[in-house]
């Protein structure tokens, strides 16, 4: 029996400074139904959902809800639909109860219009009771674990009798019992008539649980499978295309007896990765990969000097780095690309000029801090034309620039105090496929004159293609350590998965 | 050719808008009062805009960091009230002056370590510092006003070179010059702004935010003190309500020229110059027709929100088209 569809979005095209990242996507779902939406870092998911949510605007194509045709604007007008969104972040209040958390703006009156605790109590208690879910409704929410507070964000939708759940990676934060239990929710949602959106990296997962899924790669819809009638490897080959899937790459050469650059020795951090040790050599290129949430951002944090970590050694050189501190490492010729551009890679209203020398102004100034504007206009325009940023001038500000070029910047920043070990966290992401291939050229010139390449990512392709050794990250240990040559990306995704 | 009108438009901008107020003001004035023009009034403007204008510069710094200081009224009362008793015991007034810069930076470090190191808001921090610094100011002085000061310490309020030129205009004008020269051209000039543009940026950029925000919040102190110092030797008097309102004078004048208080890292020295001159422009304005004291506060809180909001609406629309 085929249920009648409640969200149809269709031809859906958008782009983003001229750089389409969804090109005519359809994607359907039926009432009561688990369609899952997959596809590798960048095809376009996110961006989708944010169309759906009226976070962005898509360019063209139509939205409809129950046949008909709606304008989702802003995410209000998404709430008004009956849409209900569970991020990856978790956005609840950790000073109010359970009850409160799921009735947040939404409350319980009693006959004077004030607030009615006890009701909002019973009837919170009611709901956990429906779900199976045994947590007391009176207990402040940050007294509970990371998974209950999932649980308690997916449940709030439910008090607002929303028709249609999207979950964004909710299980990467949950163990295999917490996993279970997540399924039944679900289950039970269903039961209710409630048809769930599933965006998830986990393949298990997404096979175990979804009705339907829908793959996107590069910006379109790369096929819709449904229950039972695929294998793992289908998915796989929808993510990846065919071609790349089965391409041999050259991974990068490093000279028999290179120096260890970096070792690190039993690093440890509470709760966010434990006992990691690996060597770096000069001028090699090593991949640590893993899913979000497995240590990748913290491990290369740490290193950094950006977090701190508990216990074990950092070694640079040879030589012990006690409480590294980012302004130290530069100047022990380590530099970082962070994961989060825009929040933490540059200045918004500052120019590409001063971006890219942020670190080094020193070298361009005289004893007194006065900066020489003629070594630094030299300097910035070597760089920027070595990074092919495409700019009209260095004087430009870094926000006016595309996604992939303002990279480019933070790159420049990064290779301007010339490091020794350069460690990337994702260093493409939300960039365009030419921008990437661009940003690989970099590095690997950079590493075949001695630069020692970390690059931490999900993102499997990339760490195929440029790296000589992939080292497995999974819940902050590491699983396993493996050379390029030795794999394929299906097992590797079958190690992070 | 191109270029340069665009480097021109670039470094003018918002600023004509600024000139264009001041033009104004000073084509309408004469005509609605027979004072304006009149020497004495114009030597009250300058005199009203050094005490503000000088505070107004360490505060466009702090704004800049992404932070405020409301507290620089009661620092201004109290190190000027303690430079002038020191000059009364008999001090040197040059080291009396000294003593109070040395009070100034250490209230300037303690508003830095709260925001810095402590992570409270800034403007919790300096209204802490405001009312310890009044508070202070009010028990030692017991709402006392002292005069009669060394001559040679009235030089620098009441002298002039050249037998026009008031010493106090002089101070200002290489005030402004040296700080945008600084804030455009050092290292620690540039720093502010990446600090205040995004401080995580910065931080991984190797840039030691806490060294920057010490730095400004005690050079905003200190100037604030300067400012104290300056009107004491003018009118050789410290009196206890020194200063009053002084930081929304100061926060108008950087808001005027352009300094954003939505989020850090935006705003220029010479633009306050100009943000100032309008605010010494308004309230004479203000006191030339007649509106009183009470009715003139009220307007500085419209003006100050008034612009504020059209700040605010600005840089929403900067955000949305990025």
């Amino acid at each position: 029996m085929e249920q009648k569809i409640i969200v149809n979005m269709k031809n859906i095209t958008m782009s983003f400074s001229g750089n389409k990242v969804l090109n005519g996507v359809n994607f359907e779902l039926r009432k009561g139904e688990v369609h899952s939406l997959m596809g590798a870092n960048g095809a376009g998911k996110s961006t989708l959902i944010k169309i759906l949510n009226g976070i962005y605007n898509a360019v063209s194509g139509e939205i409809e809800i129950e046949d008909h045709k709606v304008q989702i604007k802003t995410p209000s007008d998404a709430d008004k639909y009956g849409l209900a969104f569970v991020h990856q972040e978790l956005n609840v209040c950790n000073d109010m109860t359970v009850a409160e958390n799921m009735y947040i703006g939404n409350w319980i009156k009693d006959q004077y219009g004030l607030y009615d605790r006890k009701a909002t109590s019973a009837k919170a208690k009611e709901l956990l009771d429906l779900m199976g879910v045994n947590i007391n409704p009176d207990t402040p929410v940050g007294r509970l674990r990371t998974a209950e507070k999932q649980i308690i964000e997916i449940l709030k939708t439910l008090t607002r009798e929303s028709k249609v759940v999207i979950l964004d990676e909710p299980t990467s934060s949950l163990n295999e019992a917490e996993k279970e239990n997540f399924f039944g929710i679900i289950e039970r949602m269903k039961k209710n008539g409630v048809s769930i959106i599933f965006i998830s990296h986990f393949l298990e997962d997404v096979i175990k649980l979804s009705d339907r899924v829908t793959v996107l790669k590069d910006g379109i819809n790369n096929g819709v499978f449904h229950a039972g009638e695929y294998t793992k490897d289908d998915l796989v080959v929808a993510m990846m295309g065919k071609k790349i899937a089965n391409e041999v790459i050259e991974p990068i050469k490093v000279k028999k007896d290179a120096p260890i650059v970096l070792e690190l020795q039993n690093l440890s951090s509470k709760k966010k990765f434990s006992d990691i040790s690996f060597k770096i050599h000069e001028g090699d290129i090593v991949g640590v990969c893993g899913l979000l949430g497995a240590g990748k951002t913290e491990i290369a944090r740490a290193i950094f000097g950006l977090d701190e970590y508990s216990s074990g050694k950092i070694l640079l050189h040879g030589e012990e780095i006690e409480k590294p501190r980012p302004d130290t490492m530069i100047r022990k010729k380590v530099a970082l690309l962070t994961e989060e551009r825009k929040s933490e890679g540059f200045i918004p209203l500052l120019s590409i000029k001063e971006n890219s020398a942020l670190s080094i102004m020193k070298i361009l100034s005289s004893k007194l801090g006065i900066i020489n504007r003629n070594k630094l206009e030299g300097f910035a325009n070597n760089i920027a034309n070595q990074m092919t940023v495409k700019m009209s001038s260095i004087n430009q500000s870094v926000v006016s620039l595309s996604g992939g070029n303002q990279q480019k910047v933070v790159i420049a920043k990064c290779l301007a105090s010339e490091p020794d070990l350069f460690l990337l966290d994702e260093p493409t992401r939300g960039v365009d496929v030419y921008a990437k291939s661009e940003i690989y050229k970099i590095l690997r010139e950079e590493a075949e004159k001695g630069t020692s390449i970390v690059i931490f990512s999900s993102e499997l392709e990339e760490l195929l293609a440029n790296c000589s050794k992939i080292i497995v990250l999974k819940k902050g240990q590491i699983t396993e350590q493996v050379d390029v040559k030795d794999l394929s990306k299906n097992s590797l995704l079958s190690m992070i998965g | 050719m191109q270029e340069k009108i665009n480097k021109v438009r670039f470094v003018l901008g918002e600023d004509i808008m600024r000139l264009a107020i001041i033009v104004a003001f000073l084509i309408i004035m004469p005509i609605a009062s027979p004072y304006f023009l009149n020497m004495r009034n114009m030597m009250n403007i300058l005199q009203n805009i050094s005490l503000q204008g000088i505070t107004a510069i360490g505060m466009t710094m702090v704004i800049i960091t992404g932070g405020i200081d409301i507290s620089v009224g009661g620092v201004c009362a109290l190190t000027a009230w303690i430079a002038a008793s020191l000059m009364k015991s008999g001090m040197n007034w040059v080291l009396a002056c000294l003593c109070a810069i040395s009070i100034a930076a250490i209230c300037g470090a303690i508003n830095a370590f709260s925001i810095g190191v402590m992570k409270i808001p800034p403007m919790i921090a300096t209204l802490a510092m405001m009312n310890m610094t009044r508070g202070l100011q009010t028990v030692i002085s017991r709402g006392s006003t002292l005069t009669g000061l060394p001559e040679s310490f009235q030089f620098i309020g009441q002298g002039s070179i050249f037998g026009i030129i008031p010493l106090p205009a002089i101070i200002i004008v290489a005030l402004y010059l040296g700080a945008s020269w600084f804030m455009k051209r050092t290292i620690l000039g540039r720093n502010i702004y990446a600090v205040g543009g995004n401080p995580e940026a910065a931080r991984v950029a190797g840039i030691k935010n806490n060294r920057v925000l010490f730095f400004s919040y005690i050079m905003c102190s200190i100037l604030a003190c300067i400012a104290g110092i300056i009107f004491v030797s003018r009118t050789n008097s410290a009196p206890a309500t020194l200063g009053t309102s002084l930081e929304m004078r100061a926060i108008m004048a950087a808001v005027i020229g352009g300094t954003s208080v939505t989020f850090g890292g935006k705003g220029k020295i010479m633009g306050t110059f100009l943000g100032v001159i309008i605010v010494g422009l308004i309230t004479n304005a203000l006191d030339l027709v007649g509106v009183s004291a009470y009715y003139q506060q009220f307007i500085q809180g419209v003006l100050v929100l008034f612009v504020v909001i059209l700040e605010a609406i600005r840089s929403m629309r900067a955000v949305r088209q990025h």
